[in-house]
């Protein structure tokens, strides 16, 4: 069901981790990523908790902000029941 | 027995279920990074210990159960413990029954966790008047148990090899930090290379990209095709015993009772291991896939279960993998745990048979009638709106910040250098029960020699 298609084809993507991404779209998101967790626990008032909570935020933030702007590279469909 | 308490516990797992259940199956979260953070900020908040296990222990249930669906849907492990189940659930899914795998991994989950609770408490029981002998030798007994999975690997000499210079790198860190004072002289780093050993196959990739002439050498891809069968809407209430054969309940039986013993050990490795072997014999391809996936799931909880509880219940030291790591903020939280004055002091037994208790009963009714119910729906969203570089730009972060914390800016240097040492040596077969293991030996290992 799940084929690695267009090997032949002209692809962007590459395999990290059992799944595809695109190189640079990775890299957007390890920086918009680092930044807003390492920021959220840099900018966080220095009494624990607070900075890995600010931090744990910062990931978070980061993580909805790169699912929005990256698109993911898997093509999905629902299968009919004839179909194999 | 005070209400008020029941029902704090009781939302506490329900909070740990619902959030894990989610986390659980998007694709590549590790349980320690996604478990001990939460756990830690949970401790350092100043919540009830009772309270705090309640959630974790449902979070765990929680999780296990459904990291495997993205195994079973798309062969994507959820996490690092469902990777070895990844080859038998793709024989399903050729199959066309991808389905079944996921129901028969939530029943094996929910047979290791009711195997697992009531063991567990048992075995604690009896290792407790141990447990200063245990305490004391430890270190030789996580020796033994990388000595014991390198020989179990197929590459098990390159393995076996790579201990003792995995050992040095490790600890000369510390030593080094030690030295130039970045960390106090009674901290030992460990949850950043913890993590940066679990990150390492993916930053030795990313470290490749740098390299224009391997870049080049990359294979490239389109998109990837993920084509999923609409399945039919199962009816009440499911029942674990019904969706498994008698055979294979027996192997899971066994597998988490195989699995709670061996607590101490890498649950990721003794997953592989008795998974493979208890499965070995059987001929038919879909028969010993089910069999195989089944008892592994029971095992990966079974295993994670015992290995918070009895530690923490009879010894009070992290003394398993998932003690150390997910489990790790329940033992070592200053100012608010240490390892002096942690749960196992706090806890009376009842308490930690009432948290069990209530954290995995209403992880099981919550999340395994969701998984059951709504596995196709829930991973139709992850695949559609989740993004696979989002997942991994997460991770990095977690761990950029961990290292961090733990030892300030230095330590993100130290933190890549394990992290591509621990890539390579898991590119030339060793796998993470032995990098963990030896990462657990190592103050002792090297001591050795000094």
């Amino acid at each position: 069901m799940t084929k690695m298609d267009d090997r032949h084809q002209q692809g962007e993507n590459i395999e990290v981790w059992e799944d595809l991404v695109n190189i640079k779209d990775l890299l957007l998101s390890i920086v918009i990523c680092t930044i807003s967790t390492l920021g959220g626990y840099l900018i966080a008032p220095n009494e624990p908790p607070k900075p890995l909570i600010f931090g744990l935020v910062g990931a978070v933030v980061g993580f909805i902000i790169t699912s929005v702007v990256i698109k993911p590279k898997r093509r999905f469909r629902y299968m009919d029941e004839e179909e194999d | 027995m005070d209400m008020v308490l029941i029902v704090e516990l009781i939302a506490a797992s329900a909070i740990g279920a619902i959030l894990y259940t989610i986390i659980g199956i998007a694709p590549g979260t590790d349980e320690t990074a996604v478990l001990a953070p939460v756990t830690l900020v949970l401790v350092l908040s100043g919540f009830e210990p009772i309270v705090i296990l309640a959630f974790f222990i449902s979070a765990i249930v929680a999780k296990k159960l459904t990291d495997s669906i993205p195994v079973a849907i798309a062969g994507i492990p959820g996490g690092v413990m469902s990777a070895p189940m990844v080859e038998h659930a793709m024989v399903l899914k050729k199959h066309g029954i991808p389905e079944l795998s996921i129901r028969k991994m939530a029943s094996g989950s929910v047979i290791g966790t009711m195997i697992a609770v009531p063991m567990s408490l048992l075995l604690a029981n009896l290792i407790a008047p141990l447990s200063d002998y245990i305490t004391e030798y430890a270190s030789q007994i996580f020796l033994g148990g990388a000595i014991f999975l390198a020989l179990m690997t197929k590459n098990r000499w390159i393995a076996l090899l790579s201990i003792l210079p995995f050992a040095f790198i490790i600890q000369g860190l510390r030593i080094f930090y030690w030295e130039v004072g970045i960390v106090p002289e009674d901290k030992t780093v460990f949850t950043s290379f913890f993590l940066g050993i679990t990150i390492g196959p993916v930053i030795l990739k990313l470290a490749e990209l740098l390299n224009p002439k391997s870049r080049r050498k990359m294979p490239r891809y389109g998109k990837k095709e993920i084509a999923m069968r609409k399945t039919r809407k199962t009816k009440g209430f499911p029942n674990p015993f019904k969706i498994l054969d008698k055979k294979e309940i027996g192997t899971t039986s066994l597998s988490s009772f195989l699995g709670v013993l061996t607590f101490f050990m890498s649950p990721v490795g003794m997953t592989i291991f008795l998974g493979e072997t208890l499965t070995s014999r059987i001929k038919d391809p879909v028969k010993k896939a089910t069999r195989a996936i089944s008892s592994m799931d029971g095992l990966t909880n079974a295993a994670y279960i015992s290995g918070t509880l009895i530690p923490l219940i009879a010894i009070g030291l992290p003394l398993s993998p998932t003690a150390i790591g997910p489990g790790g903020p329940l033992f070592n939280a200053p100012p608010v745990f240490t390892e002096e004055h942690n749960m196992h002091h706090m806890l009376t037994m009842p308490d930690f048979i009432l948290a069990t208790v209530i954290g995995s009963v209403v992880a099981i009714s919550i999340t395994f009638y969701i998984t059951i119910k709504y596995a196709q729906q829930i991973c139709a969203f992850v695949f559609r709106f989740i993004p696979h570089e989002a997942m991994l730009g997460l991770f990095f972060g977690l761990v950029i910040m961990l290292a961090f914390m733990d030892a300030g800016i230095v330590n993100i240097a130290g933190v890549l250098l394990v992290a591509l040492v621990a890539g390579f040596l898991h590119r030339k077969g060793v796998n993470y029960g032995v990098q963990f293991m030896t990462l657990y030996a190592a103050p002792w290992l090297v001591s050795l020699f000094m």
